[in-house]
């Protein structure tokens, strides 16, 4: 169920890292999900593919990686500099 | 199609975190001592503080913020027991609170004249155990009629709490239940915290209930004196 509160809060950090002028388009984005984090990551995604379908996230894929601990973080995105998004 | 990577690294949880600390700081400057109750829907958390408010609610100055999904049925529960205020956060689908509700809540309170926080999250055994509040004790309560494998099936809601309450003892003539083996689980999954067993009708466990409140409160304003600027002498 929580999973769409930290779904919203990388789409959050999404913005905040997309380069501010004429944004570009997400191509691929990079999460590692802490395995004590009680994140259900077919639901995280779930909710990533439904935030992701609108601009400047659309069609942006999600790469999950399982790592020990409790942080999930956003670890890299992937930006195409000459499709930017209007 | 010119891709480029940029490294972010950043906690998901960063800002909720950043908040509750801010949260936190203002009600350690306030001296108020604040609490973060968890626990499955139905496990007794508003019956538990509409007890408290009722045995020492004129002693001890209770603000209550109360999150639930849809209505605001605990918030008018509570304020039956209470003059002060009772703050309702409806999280409209959201299944725990968070620290932006908790900041938007305390606009309302009058910290000055409060000496006990506490947050009644909404009703979940999952979500809110990730969501730091800017709580200084978390509280996870587990009835009897749970059965006592709760601990090891959502062991963080276990694992974060300062003070777990066994509640609705009351109850035990009438089921097939082992205390003990609850109370095992629990060591097993956190072996500092405070297990107290209570009942919110029969009253049994509750001075124990107030003495944490109250100890918690003396803490409190033992912090609210160390990070209070030396006076300047002249």
């Amino acid at each position: 169920m929580h999973e769409l509160s930290i779904a919203l809060e990388i789409c959050r950090v999404i913005e905040e890292r997309l380069p501010p002028v004429q944004l570009p388009q997400l191509v691929e984005l990079g999460l590692d999900v802490g395995e004590d984090t009680t994140i259900e990551v077919a639901n995280l995604e779930f909710c990533l593919d439904t935030l992701l379908a609108h601009p400047p996230f659309a069609g942006a894929t999600v790469v999950i990686a399982r790592r020990h601990g409790g942080d999930t973080r956003v670890s890299y995105l992937e930006i195409d500099d000459e499709r930017p998004t209007h | 199609m010119s891709v480029r990577r940029i490294e972010v690294r950043e906690r998901v949880m960063a800002r909720n975190d950043l908040i509750a600390a801010s949260v936190r700081a203002r009600l350690d400057a306030a001296g108020v001592a604040a609490l973060n109750l968890v626990s499955s829907p139905g496990a007794g958390k508003t019956l538990l503080l509409e007890r408290t408010l009722d045995d020492i609610g004129p002693a001890l100055r209770l603000a209550i913020v109360t999150g639930d999904v849809q209505t605001e049925n605990d918030a008018n529960r509570l304020a039956a027991h209470t003059s002060r205020l009772v703050q309702a956060v409806v999280t409209n689908g959201g299944c725990h609170l968070d620290a932006l509700q908790v900041t938007t809540a305390l606009e309302a309170v009058a910290l000055d004249d409060t000496d006990v926080l506490i947050l009644e999250n909404v009703g979940n055994l999952v979500c809110p155990a990730s969501w730091d509040l800017g709580e200084r004790h978390r509280v996870t309560l587990c009835s009897v009629t749970e059965g006592e494998d709760k601990p090891l099936k959502y062991p963080k809601a276990f694992a974060n709490a300062d003070l777990v309450l066994l509640t609705k003892v009351d109850l035990l003539p009438y089921l097939r239940f082992d205390m003990e083996r609850l109370e095992q689980n629990v060591r097993t999954v956190n072996p500092d915290a405070v297990i107290l067993r209570t009942s919110a009708v029969s009253g049994e466990g509750m001075q124990a209930w107030y003495d944490y409140l109250q100890c918690a409160t003396e803490n409190a304003r033992e912090r609210q004196s160390a990070t209070m600027p030396t006076a300047i002498s002249s």
